[in-house]
């Protein structure tokens, strides 16, 4: 099982922001919603747009290339066009670290 | 009495009704536009589009949330820029009422396509329903008896607009899933502003035998620029439905945008057969895919012949394990014309299988170009696909394109494409010619074998006319 | 944004500052490429975004380049007519065998080029790539300091290959090498363009390699050329690459790549003379993380050539290919055959293939077939060996040399050796 690496201070994130990162080789994306961090690949299952340059709705990511949504907490799609779910990673917070395990 | 002249007439006819056509165009009650055509796209034609078909305000928010999607979406960059970037979103009537659009005299409509139906040998009453002459097909008693027998079926098939009044709760639960407005510019436009088209439901373990022809059913109203269609095969069900003609259709509205979304449900079937001939004037962009679930089949197949720019890429989403998905695409791109079809399959579940056999031919100065994705998921293990290409040059100045994109991200998969690009071989020729025929003739027949994997699909009546019209096109003698 | 100043050149000759001033301008204004679109849709452009040149600091201060002790005993054992061996593009030394040296065949730095043929690098170098092409061109463009010059004369045949050997510079360095190739009518000769060396860590300093190929087969003229990518795991590499074949000229170009973290090449050939012939045979094998984005290009400007690609791809571990191929043949380009083939072969999960194999064909006197296949390994191949009693491992080893084999058979005999045991090598990791 690989471990948890630290990527950021929670406050390089504002909340409402979308940030990237390169872990282990797999591209994330951290989201700071109103109900917390959330972390999911960084790849829109649709077209594979970097999913980054989107943003937040209540606890979905949109993409912004055709409107795809994703549940943050679960990955699951909840706006088409995109069909397949997005893959998430476990986060944790110590202190005013973050954490994420891929 | 040209096309201006016409819009004129009618102009002047419908100003009688009483309402004032050089009134400004400020945010007044969209009733006004009632009886007038007014150019252009914006909030209040979306408005009185809804309100004229007095839908339910679920439908009425989702039009004009499109239609501001669509105003932010930016042309696509790819495709024919050329083409796509002299249409002129402003210059466009998107609603007519058929009053309006039956003003039209026979004088109005283009001499090749009078032509066509000639040698056709198109009946009066259909020539003037193509030619846009008459609002109606004449077909009212076919269609009733068809219609019985469906209703014993428990087969739902109306137009798009009936349908939504009549069973909205079905519309509301499938209208933009498989489809949605941010999909693409054309998919917004058409969210926003459609009208017509097909609502087709068949419930569970239902098989329609005789296929559903939209033919029978539509008027010139149905028969519009943005129609939208929806058809759901419940689990078990069958279903065929086959919409267009191959005799050319004229219209003066020379943008044409559909959608059409199809759910097929577990162990269901769907084939949508369509052939489009429209009017050389006419851009025609289409977005059609389809849902199919665990074990069930889709099949698109799909004709293109007339038109300036087609833009249209049947795709084929395969979400339920053993799904089966086929397009079988046949493009014909005569002078001056581009046919930019294609297909796309997503193969999402395991076990899940495609097959996708596209065939162009590009003559004179024609560009047929095909445009394909395969894109394989992570968890479609045990996929097969087997994409065929092949494309025939006639002609010095003919073009072809192929980009077939292939994205597989899982090692148990077996994917196979094949693409030929050839003109008619001089050996060919010979050998047919030296049978005693023509050379023209020797050409048609090889082009009629190079399209037979299409045409054995149709049901007869179209390939016979299918056959006919290409035989016209080969002899130049249209255009 | 990059300023004059940084630009170190002793280019003696005006053309030369004049071309590099254009490429700089052009690498200015140009914005990094938007990921997504065309054929930046599978690699990230930030990738190959140079880090601050100390490549040169290394040189100066007179660190002995690598040796090339292996290729320097083929040259003395008569297997190579000669042999140049380049640092970081700033110290080329060159050593040439008798026979080479004996017919007039040509093989210096540029630089020395420049000076010595200067009708013939200044009419070639840029005609193919420069400063219309794109950004990470037009970064060649400017701060390529010394790059290799090879020049076949004129009817001189030579059997065996010239072999040049460009050996990056360490850790957290770029470097930029160019190479400029003419091969004379009816001449013939093997170049093989070796890139190794380079950073191992892709994640605390990857060097950055950004190079450019261009060669010119006059009429008549037959080349081979191999371009063998071998770098390290923590190198970043960019190549573009572009050959013009002349009237009843032949090509034969053979892309592999095996190193790298992230590899992104462009190779192309342009048949520019009636009977012109080019062949393509590339082979990637990618492992652990590794990312490979490989883009060909055929173009047919002239009637009645011929070309031919097979591009092979191995897959294991977490490794991605995405291959895009392109035929174009031109509306006065009647009466040509074009084929292309693209098979990857995925051998375990978590590899990921992608292949747009494109065609744009202007006219209709043409012959043009495309094929692509991506899959795992038959299993009814691994079934007929294990009824034979071989063990699992050891027949995916032999079905990927077969695989690999006729791809192989095109390579220089030495080459073929070497990269063989290579190979075996990777497989015996399975």
């Amino acid at each position: 099982m690989s471990t948890f690496v630290r990527i950021a201070s929670t406050e390089d994130i504002p909340q409402g922001k979308l940030k990237a990162f390169e872990v282990n080789h797999v591209l994330i994306v951290v989201a700071h919603t109103v109900d917390g961090f959330y972390a999911v690949a960084d790849e829109c299952t649709h077209d594979s747009e970097p999913i980054h340059t989107g943003r937040i709705r209540g606890n979905e990511i949109m993409c912004s290339r055709h409107g795809a949504r994703f549940d943050l907490k679960t990955g699951a799609v909840t706006a088409p066009p995109a069909v397949v779910p997005i893959d998430t990673y476990e986060l944790k917070i110590e202190g005013e670290e973050i954490f994420v395990r891929v | 009495m040209s096309n201006a002249g016409v819009v004129e007439q009618q102009k002047r006819d419908l100003s009688t009704i009483g309402a004032d056509y050089t009134a400004k165009y400020g945010f007044h009650d969209p009733v006004d536009y009632f009886h007038k055509g007014v150019r252009g796209v914006n909030h209040e034609v979306v408005e009185m589009i809804s309100r004229m078909k007095k839908e339910p305000k679920w439908m009425n928010e989702i039009r004009h949330e499109a239609f501001e999607i669509f105003l932010q979406k930016p042309m696509p960059t790819w495709g024919d820029s050329a083409l796509l970037n002299e249409i002129k979103f402003d210059n466009i009537y998107y609603f007519m009422k058929p009053i309006e659009n039956t003003q039209k005299s026979w004088d109005d409509v283009p001499e090749y396509i009078r032509k066509t139906f000639d040698k056709l040998g198109i009946p009066e009453a259909e020539k003037n329903f193509l030619g846009g002459v008459s609002a109606q097909y004449e077909s009212e008693v076919v269609y009733h008896s068809l219609r019985e027998d469906l209703v014993k079926l428990g087969v739902v098939f109306l137009d798009m607009d009936t349908g939504l009044r009549e069973y909205p709760e079905i519309v509301r639960q499938y209208f933009g899933t498989v489809i949605p407005a941010s999909d693409n510019k054309f998919a917004a436009l058409n969210t926003a502003v459609w009208s017509g088209g097909s609502f087709i439901y068949v419930p569970q373990g239902v098989n329609v035998t005789a296929p559903l022809q939209a033919y029978f059913r539509i008027n010139a109203e149905n028969m519009g620029q943005f129609e939208r269609t929806l058809i759901i095969a419940d689990k078990g069900a069958r279903v065929h439905y086959i919409e267009g003609c191959t005799a050319p259709v004229y219209s003066t509205e020379s943008l044409h945008s559909a959608v059409v979304e199809m759910v097929a449900m577990d162990e269901s079937y769907i084939r949508y057969t369509t052939i489009q001939n429209w009017s050389r004037n006419i851009y025609n962009l289409v977005t059609k895919r389809a849902n199919a679930y665990k074990n069930s089949t889709v099949e698109w197949v799909d004709g293109n012949l007339g038109s300036r720019l087609t833009m249209k890429f049947p795709c084929i989403q395969l979400l339920g394990e053993g799904a089966k998905g086929e397009i079988l695409s046949v493009a014909f791109a005569g002078v001056d014309q581009h046919q930019d079809a294609g297909a796309k399959v997503i193969h999402v579940a395991p076990n899940t299988s495609s097959r996708i056999t596209s065939k162009s031919i590009s003559k004179d100065n024609g560009r047929a170009s095909y445009r394909g994705l395969v894109k394989v998921h992570k968890g479609a293990t045990n996929s097969k696909v087997s994409v065929e290409c092949d494309a025939l040059l006639i002609g010095r100045d003919a073009r072809s394109d192929t980009y077939p994109t292939m994205e597989i991200d899982n090692d148990q998969v077996k994917i196979e494409h094949e693409a030929r690009v050839s003109k008619v071989a001089e050996e060919q020729l010979f050998y047919l010619t030296s049978r005693g025929l023509t050379e023209d003739g020797a050409r048609l027949l090889i082009v009629n074998g190079f399209m037979e994997p299409f045409t054995k699909e149709l049901p007869l009546e179209y390939a016979v006319e299918l056959n006919r019209l290409i035989e016209l096109e080969m002899e130049g003698s249209i255009g | 944004m990059m300023k004059n100043t940084e630009l170190e050149t002793s280019d003696k000759q005006t053309w030369l500052s004049e071309k590099r001033k254009l490429s700089l301008e052009r690498f200015n204004e140009q914005p990094l490429p938007r990921r997504g679109l065309n054929l930046w849709r599978y690699t990230d452009p930030n990738k190959f975004i140079a880090v601050p040149n100390t490549a040169g600091v290394e040189a100066k201060t007179g660190r002995q380049p690598p040796g090339a002790e292996n290729e320097k005993k083929n040259l003395a054992n008569g297997h190579l007519a000669a042999l140049a061996v380049d640092f970081a593009c700033r110290e080329i030394g060159v050593e040439m065998g008798s026979e080479a040296r004996s017919k007039g065949v040509v093989v210096s730095s540029l630089s020395a080029a420049v000076l010595s043929h200067p009708e013939i690098v200044e009419k070639y170098l840029y005609s193919l790539i420069n400063d219309q092409f794109g950004k990470f061109e037009a970064m060649n463009g400017a701060m390529w300091n010394d790059g290799i010059f090879v020049y076949v004369p004129k009817n001189i045949t030579i059997e065996k290959p010239i072999h040049l050997v460009r050996e990056s510079a360490e850790a957290g360095a770029s470097q930029f090498p160019r190479l400029l190739i003419v091969i004379g009518e009816n001449a013939e000769a093997t170049i093989i363009d070796e890139y190794r060396g380079g950073s191992l860590d892709s994640d605390k300093a990857p060097t950055q390699s950004n190079g450019a190929v261009e060669i010119i087969g006059l009429a008549n003229s037959r080349t081979r050329y191999v371009s063998l990518q071998r770098q390290g795991s923590g190198v970043n590499a960019y190549l573009t690459h572009r050959a013009r074949i002349e009237k009843s000229a032949t090509m034969l170009t053979i892309p592999l790549a095996f190193g790298g973290s992230t590899t992104k090449q462009n190779f192309g050939v342009i048949l520019d003379g009636q009977g012109a012939d080019s062949k393509m045979a590339g082979l990637l094998f990618g492992t652990d993380y590794q990312h490979f984005d490989n883009h060909t290009l055929h173009h047919h400007s002239a009637g009645q050539t011929t070309s031919n690609i097979n591009f092979k791809v191995v897959l294991k571990d977490k490794a991605h290919s995405a291959y895009t191929g392109l035929i174009r043949i031109d509306k006065t380009a009647k009466t040509c055959a074009a084929y292309q083939e693209n098979r990857n072969l995925l051998l375990n999960p978590g590899t990921k293939a992608e292949t747009v194999p494109e065609l744009e064909i202007l006219n209709e006197d043409v012959s043009c077939t495309h094929g692509a296949t991506v899959g795992p390994i038959d299993p009814l191949q691994l079934f007929y060996l294990s009824c034979r009693g071989i063990a699992h491992k050891d027949a995916v080893r032999m079905i990927v040399s077969g695989y690999v084999a006729s791809t192989f058979g095109l390579l220089p005999e030495d080459l073929r050796e070497q990269i063989s045991a290579y190979v075996t090598a990777r497989l015996e990791e399975i």
